[in-house]
Formats: C-alpha cells, structure tokens, sequence
C-alpha cells in the first residue's frame, strides 16, 4: 500500500454560509435563487467541527456569511470555536440585529473583521436595493464600530442605478472610517441576474467611475486601503474566479453541501459532497465537483495554447454556463471567445425593467 | 517612517501563531526571510531603533546600517499597506 499522493496545495479560504435567512432582499443578492431551509442548517458542532478541519486542512481565513450570519443565535460559540482552531475570522454582516453587547460577545469570542455594505448614498434609494429599511442602522452601526479594536471593511456595491453618485459615495464611506474599503461593481449570479437588465450600468457610468476609483486609491493610501471589483461585463478577459476552480477557495452552504464557489450549483451534472458525510481534506482531495474544472484538461484549445491560462484559470464556469449553456465553453469575457460579443447585447440597459426582489 | 517612530499592529491584523504569514483583512501577506523577526516587535512601545537594536542582538553577524535600512523599507511598505500604523 502506498500513501495517498498529496498534490494539492491547501485552499487559503472557507466560506461558510451560515444561513440563508436574511432581513435584507438585495436586488443584486448572490445566494441562489432556491434558498436553503432554516430547518436543514448544521449544528453548531457540526461547524465547529468543520472550522477544526480547515484548520488542519491549512485554510487561514475564514468568511462567514449568508444570508446573515447574526441570524445564528450561537455566532459566538461558532466564532470562538474558528479563533480556537487558528483561522482569522471576518464576517460579512448587514449589521442588523447586532446591538452593542452582541457586538462585544462577538468580540470576545475572537472576531478579527467584519464587512458592512452599503447599497446608496440616500436613504430611499438604498433601502429600496436593499428591499428593507435597513440603511439608517447601518449608519448608525459605524460609529459603534469604530470604539473597539476591531478592523472593517466598507463595501460600496455599485450598478446603474447609483453609479452616478460614486464620488459622493465614497465621501460617505471615507466619513464613517473604515480601514479598508471596497467598491465592487454588481455581479451577475444568484438572484442578480434575474435584475441584470436593472443593475447594468451603462458604458458611459463605467467609463466615468475608473477614474474616480483610481483617485480615491492615490488619496486614501496610507489611511484606507481600497480594493475594487471590476464590471466583468465590460471587460476584455475574464476574472480569476474565486482564484481558479478548487484552488483557493471552499463554500460550504447552510445545509452542508461543499462547493468550488456561490454559484457552482447551477452547473448541471455535478456531483456535490455533504460535510455530514466527509471531512473537508476528502472533499477538498476527492470530490468529483472540485476535481471537474482543475487543472487544463477541460480547457478549449484556445484557453489551452493561451499564456494567460496560469493567470485567469479560464474565468468563471457558471458564467460560461449562464450566457451559453455549456460549463465547458469559455467565459464569453474574454475577447478570444466565439461568444463575446453577445456581452455588447447585454450591455444595452433596458428602460423598461422593473426590480424584482425575493418575497420574504 | 522615522527611526523613532513608534508602531503599532492595525485592529485586524494579526501574525498566524506558527506559519509565516500576516493574517489581514480579506487576505493574507507571506512574510519573507526575517519579516516575522521584525513583526514579532511591534508592540505598541518600541520605536523603529529599539527595533532594530534588538534585532542585532539576534543576528550579531549582521551589518547594522544595513539592517536599519532594510527594516525600514520594510516597515514603510506595511505603513502604506495599512497593515501597521505609526
């Protein structure tokens, strides 16, 4: 008997969604559109198990998430349980429900940075992308923030319908002081894509916002580090998705289920493993999901003659798959895709496009 | 970056307790050569020079401009990082 070959490198994140219950209904929400039942959530052991084998497994970051994570009643135990295995914990939060002393629960219980987005500048519309009156708290949450040693993250999610207003947006950011800030152009997964022709924003709003993000980069150096997520849609190579296919990255959903990124599941014909059934290392080594886009095997002879292949791993699958109903074709970003030019089509924002939100 | 300044860790970031990595938000820094040496100082109280001098205790061999300056460049790549504040 030998021992089993251990090629792969270790994944540096997990994502762990914690529920899929959540007070918002984000016009640009990223969860499926089939939501997972309370009712089918793991344990509290379960995931605490879980972080105890990502530890060992070598991840160093864990991201919790939703839906909202506070929707959990035992986050702290969960969180105090990750900071005990090793990992660095950041929740990515609405921050509704999360009252000064929960805030400090979480604290204690090892909490190292947390991400709070914001929808708009002005309260009616970012409630209105937000479906819920949630702005107000949100506000009033960065100044609670700011009192303990805790490090956030402002997210700025920007489309069409408030990219005009980018420059006084990042004002607003820069005032509550976060350390990091984020401004990421809407991506089209999940329920989004069902308000794609809503949220695009148009090839003038693109062009205008570059140069407002560049500066704010140059101003803020030193004092807030500015991270930006560009509108795939208008690009000429595709992203590296999650780092590439089961490279860096491991999403376990609310009812356990493994997999190489949000969206992987609207691929037909994978098979997903359960974290009821196997640790993470079996998943991450054996599961026939995350073995199906590794490597360049799948790749199209273009992608595979292409210098760039180390660099964007051939984009993102589900997108391929959303825009051309083939997981095995290349992301239609790409300029060197048969495919690319329907993204011009779809860059046509319609005026005729109503938002549609989840029902609660 | 003065050699008398006096640093501190930004809320948030954090030395991994055994790998040689600077565990930050959303992300991770690999720390290089004696990177950590240098991080595992930082503790609010010491300037940049009592840094230093404690590094030379450490790597005797070593040429002590030469460490100065390198611990400075250092230091001033995590400042505009955010990762340690002055």
């Amino acid at each position: 008997m030998s021992e089993p070959i251990q090629a792969l490198p270790p994944p540096l994140s997990l994502i762990a969604e914690l529920t899929h219950r959540c007070p918002l209904h984000c016009l640009y929400c990223s969860n499926p559109i089939e939501l997972q039942r309370a009712e089918d959530e793991l344990s509290t052991e379960v995931w605490q198990r879980v972080f105890q084998q990502a530890a060992e497994l070598g991840i160093l970051q864990l991201h919790l998430t939703g839906g909202e994570p506070l929707a959990r009643k035992d986050l702290p135990e969960l969180i105090s349980a990750a900071r005990a295995a090793g990992l660095y914990v950041n929740m990515i939060t609405s921050g509704i429900g999360l009252a000064e002393d929960r805030l400090r629960a979480l604290l204690d219980a090892g909490l190292d940075h947390l991400q709070l987005s914001f929808q708009d500048i002005e309260e009616i519309s970012a409630n209105h992308i937000a479906g819920t009156r949630a702005h107000a708290i949100k506000l009033a949450l960065a100044p609670v923030l700011k009192k303990y040693p805790l490090a956030f993250t402002i997210n700025l999610v920007v489309h069409r319908m408030n990219l005009d207003r980018l420059a006084s947006f990042i004002e607003l950011a820069e005032d509550l002081e976060p350390d990091r800030l984020e401004i990421a152009h809407v991506q089209y997964y999940g329920w989004a894509l069902k308000n794609r022709s809503l949220l695009m924003p148009t090839e003038d709003q693109v062009q205008r916002s570059l140069p407002i993000v560049e500066a704010a980069k140059v101003r803020l150096k030193g004092k807030i580090h500015v991270e930006s997520v560009f509108p795939d849609y208008f690009g000429s190579f595709p992203k590296a998705c999650v780092g590439g296919w089961g490279r860096q990255t491991m999403l376990i959903d609310p009812s356990g289920t493994a997999l190489p990124c949000h969206s992987a599941a609207v691929i037909p014909g994978l098979s997903f493993d359960n974290v009821r059934d196997h640790d993470l290392a079996w998943i991450w080594n054996n599961s026939p999901a995350f073995e199906r886009f590794r490597g360049d095997a799948w790749m199209p002879e273009t992608c595979l003659a292409c210098p760039r292949k180390e660099r964007d791993f051939g984009g993102c699958h589900c997108q391929a798959f959303m825009l051309t109903g083939d997981a095995n074709a290349m992301d239609p970003v790409c300029s060197y895709s048969p495919h690319h030019s329907m993204l011009q089509l779809l860059r046509q924002p319609s005026s005729e496009t109503f938002p549609i939100w989840r029902s609660s | 970056m003065q050699i008398q300044s006096i640093l501190k860790m930004s809320p948030g970031c954090r030395l991994h307790p055994t790998q040689d990595v600077l565990l930050i938000p959303e992300g991770t820094l690999r720390l290089s050569g004696p990177s950590r040496e240098v991080l595992m100082r930082i503790d609010g109280q010491r300037d940049v020079n009592a840094i230093v001098e404690d590094l030379l205790l450490q790597f005797s061999d070593a040429n002590p401009d030469e460490v100065r300056r390198d611990v400075l460049t250092l230091l001033d790549r995590l400042e505009q990082r955010g990762v340690i504040k002055a």
